[in-house]
């Protein structure tokens, strides 16, 4: 059988608290990041901060989340996560989220190759029906790269944030497995 | 969006670690004068140990109204002091700010403004605040100057409220408005 963690670009990866504390307390240093990633205002973590509660929620054991770490194929470097995060199992469904904190990877199909690699998980291997995504208005780069993964808009929260002095909105996204298994083989 | 919101013309502000800041915390606290400026409290000496314990502890209280940095210098990445929102009210949308620059050498050359100014387009634009607020001793002429170039408004004073070197002193209160920081984005362009 193929490997299920690799995709075209990128492999998905286990990583240790130390490795992990310094890319993410960097990464939490790039407000631009931030504000693409999360609604909560911008904050810094501490390398010390941060992998203390790493420690804590990579001990955590679930059988409701499945959360890896993003690296290259081409030269293992640490770029980013993504995860189904709180899998209903009773209605087969998820929520996935994905992060890039390099920005030299931004744009450049990274995002999209990793989130063909979640999906196959999710529905070759977890057999779900359904996975679920909400991203910000102001973030058209990772719309289309949901688009390009298969996923469909389905609808938005009006005016969800106030950020730089006006509110957007929030944008459910949506992907059924056979939204999925229509998709071309190579683009999943 | 703002690019970085963490960085300024002279300096950028980061997460406290606290073994860095445990290190020039207990350096600076052996200059009183610095430590008078800060702090009303008569200046007490501790460890670098106690420090970081004190530090590690404060951190790990819950953060959802208090915001705190360290300020390195842009250019070499030193730490030059502190900066923090405190007594945050979510329901007001009102903070108040304290600043100290431990490093004299550094004193009256902008360094201090420029982090200020940092902190409240993270105050306005980030937290979406109505007013951030500050307490002054009335012997620190050249904190005063800075903040009111940063934008603030004397606000009032409460008088006598100290005593230091053989006389009274007051608190000077300062305040900016989010309308009074908008209108000085615009005029800066």
């Amino acid at each position: 059988m193929a490997d299920l963690l690799s995709g075209k670009l990128v492999r998905l990866t286990a990583e240790e608290p130390k490795t992990l504390a310094e890319a993410y307390s960097r990464w939490s240093h790039d407000s631009e990041y931030w504000r693409l990633e999360t609604s909560d205002c911008a904050r810094q973590f501490s390398v010390w901060g941060i992998q203390k509660e790493l420690e804590k929620e990579l001990e955590k054991e679930s059988e409701n989340n499945f959360f890896f770490h993003i690296r290259t194929l081409a030269d293992d470097r640490l770029i980013g996560n993504v995860g189904l995060d709180g899998v209903r199992w009773q209605h087969g469904e998820s929520f996935v989220g994905i992060g890039l904190g390099e920005r030299e990877f931004w744009g450049r199909g990274y995002g999209t190759d990793a989130m063909r690699v979640i999906l196959r998980y999710a529905f070759q291997e977890l057999n779900l029906r359904r996975v679920s995504l909400d991203v910000f208005e102001y973030n058209p780069r990772a719309v289309r790269s949901y688009e390009k993964a298969g996923f469909r808009h389905e609808g938005y929260a009006r005016g969800y944030l106030l950020r730089e002095g006006r509110r957007w909105d929030l944008i459910f996204m949506g992907i059924l497995r056979q939204d999925w298994l229509a998709l071309p083989t190579e683009d999943r | 969006m703002t690019d970085n919101l963490f960085r300024g013309q002279l300096v950028h502000l980061a997460a406290d670690e606290p073994e860095v800041l445990a290190k020039v915390s207990s350096r600076w606290a052996q200059d009183s004068e610095y430590f008078r400026l800060l702090d009303s409290e008569p200046p007490i000496l501790w460890s670098e140990k106690k420090h970081k314990e004190w530090i590690e502890k404060e951190l790990e209280k819950d953060s959802s109204d208090n915001f705190g940095f360290m300020i390195h210098k842009n250019d070499d990445n030193a730490v030059l002091g502190f900066i923090a929102l405190f007594a945050l009210n979510w329901n007001h949308g009102d903070t108040l700010v304290a600043i100290a620059l431990g490093e004299r050498d550094h004193w009256g050359k902008g360094y201090g403004t420029d982090a200020m100014r940092i902190m409240l387009r993270y105050a306005f634009q980030e937290l979406n605040l109505h007013r951030v607020g500050l307490l002054v001793f009335e012997y620190n002429p050249r904190a005063i100057r800075s903040y009111e170039k940063a934008g603030f408004q004397p606000e009032g004073r409460i008088r006598g409220m100290m005593r230091r070197e053989g006389r009274r002193w007051d608190w000077l209160m300062m305040g900016i408005l989010r309308s009074e920081w908008l209108q000085l984005q615009q005029e800066s362009g």
